[in-house]
């Protein structure tokens, strides 16, 4: 299936927005794990994810076109 | 109330009388004088919030000058929340302006808090943001959210229900802070003036929104704001429930914020007399621990170059200096480097951080 990619801040600067072809990938605990494989920087780093536009709190089953965001905090001011 | 100063909100369909008096009748805490704070006292005090209360503890530098607006070159020096109160008070002599020259701490937040309907955040370093969003959130107060970084920003609204969800607050998106130096170092500080500018002023219209009760206010929801497309993208929040709040004022005395300047951490922030001061002694060594392509250099004869990448190969050996002072470009990674040092020596050597860094005290590092 395919899904959008958005992604903020710090981590935009290595994760592009995209749409990626997921396989084998059914919930956003899988999820998590893929995206800490293919991009490491993001295992030492504080994120959300949100999948179509809700903050993901739980395990939460991915469904085909769905949007995930990856959101780093800021404090800057 | 002079209805001449706000007759065109007034007039505005859907706000009128009754939403300008809820605004007067407002009290309204803004924390930070600075590139998110000064436009937030602008709006809010022309809009005609009746107390307008602005905590810094800060003092203003002319590397502050291009995005905190309140304030002119001959304020160099000042304190903020001084020239913030004064400029605010000109602007509109209608409304009461309250200084709170302090920094905010666990000691002292819920009594300023307590004295407020709305506390708006425009911090700049995540042991306040925690802080306040506990507090916050302890007291039960609504808290205006407004972040930056980069080229982009963070604005929310926590400890506000809504018609759908209870409450929600900081933690529920981001349980912990991130590790000293994760996120907020020195190096990354660099904003376009105008970013702050813009979440500041958003900041703003939600607190009006939220006192006047007009609009969907940002309420359990986080927006993020990308100046270089001018996109934005909103995501709903929910209880996110593993992560500790303090539910009482005992619970909150005993959190661990990070505070640098509530001790007794061992190791000391000074500022640049204080430096001079150790410079004097035989017996201090002075430690730069910013990048090496970083600038402005300063003189090696004087200044010992350990970039944090090689501080753990410097923390190794041993040297006979017994004061060591930290020094980075604003303050930050200095405070890291003083922590670890702190956690090797001890007692056994006194241990400083610069605060503010090279920035805040410019004019001493570059006189000839």
């Amino acid at each position: 299936m395919e899904i959008e990619l958005i992604s903020f801040g710090k981590i935009a600067e290595f994760i592009n927005n995209q749409n990626i072809e997921l396989d084998g990938i059914a919930d956003t605990d899988a999820f998590k794990q893929y995206l800490e494989n293919q991009f490491p920087a993001l295992k030492s780093m504080k994120y959300k994810l949100a999948l179509n536009k809700n903050i993901v709190q739980e395990n939460t089953e991915i469904t085909n076109s769905a949007t995930i965001a990856i959101m780093p905090p800021f404090s800057g001011g | 109330m002079s209805a001449e100063r706000y007759n065109r909100q007034i007039i505005l369909k859907g706000f009128g009388e009754e939403a300008q008096q809820q605004l007067l009748r407002a009290k309204v805490l803004v924390i930070g004088a600075g590139g998110l704070g000064c436009p937030a006292l602008q709006y809010l005090a022309a809009a005609g919030i009746g107390h307008i209360g602005i905590v810094d503890d800060d003092t203003i530098s002319l590397s502050n000058l291009h995005r905190q607006i309140l304030f002119t070159t001959a304020d160099i020096g000042k304190l903020k929340v001084e020239v913030a109160a004064k400029r605010l008070q000109d602007m509109n002599t209608q409304i009461g302006i309250i200084r709170h020259p302090i920094r905010l701490q666990k000691n002292n937040i819920l009594d300023i808090l307590s004295r407020y309907d709305y506390i708006l955040d425009g911090t700049d370093n995540f042991e306040s943001r925690y802080l306040i969003n506990d507090a916050c959130a302890l007291l039960n107060k609504p808290l205006i959210f407004a972040a930056v970084s980069g080229f982009e920003g963070q604005l929310a609204i926590f400890n506000t229900p809504d018609h759908l969800t209870p409450s929600t607050n900081y933690r529920d998106i981001f349980p912990i802070p991130p590790d000293k130096g994760e996120v907020a170092n020195c190096a990354e500080n660099g904003v376009l003036g105008v970013l702050p500018g813009i979440l500041g002023t958003m900041a703003a219209a939600e607190t009006i929104k939220l006192i006047a009760k007009i609009g969907q206010p940002l309420t359990n929801k986080i927006l993020s704001y990308n100046l270089l497309t001018q996109e934005q993208y909103t995501i709903n929040i929910s209880h996110g429930g593993s992560y500790t709040l303090p539910k009482t004022v005992d619970e909150f005395l005993n959190m661990d914020y990070q505070d640098t300047s509530e001790g007794p951490q061992g190791y000391k922030e000074i500022d640049a007399s204080e430096l001079v001061k150790l410079q004097q002694l035989e017996s201090t060594i002075l430690i730069d621990v910013r990048e090496r392509h970083e600038v402005p250099i300063l003189d090696k004869q004087i200044f010992t170059q350990v970039p944090m990448s090689e501080f753990g190969a410097f923390m190794s050996k041993e040297f006979y200096q017994k004061h060591v002072v930290l020094i980075c470009q604003h303050g930050i990674r200095s405070v890291a480097a003083a922590e670890a040092m702190q956690e090797k020596y001890g007692d056994a050597k006194k241990i400083y951080s610069l605060k503010g860094g090279i920035v805040k005290w410019r004019d001493h590092f570059l006189k000839p």
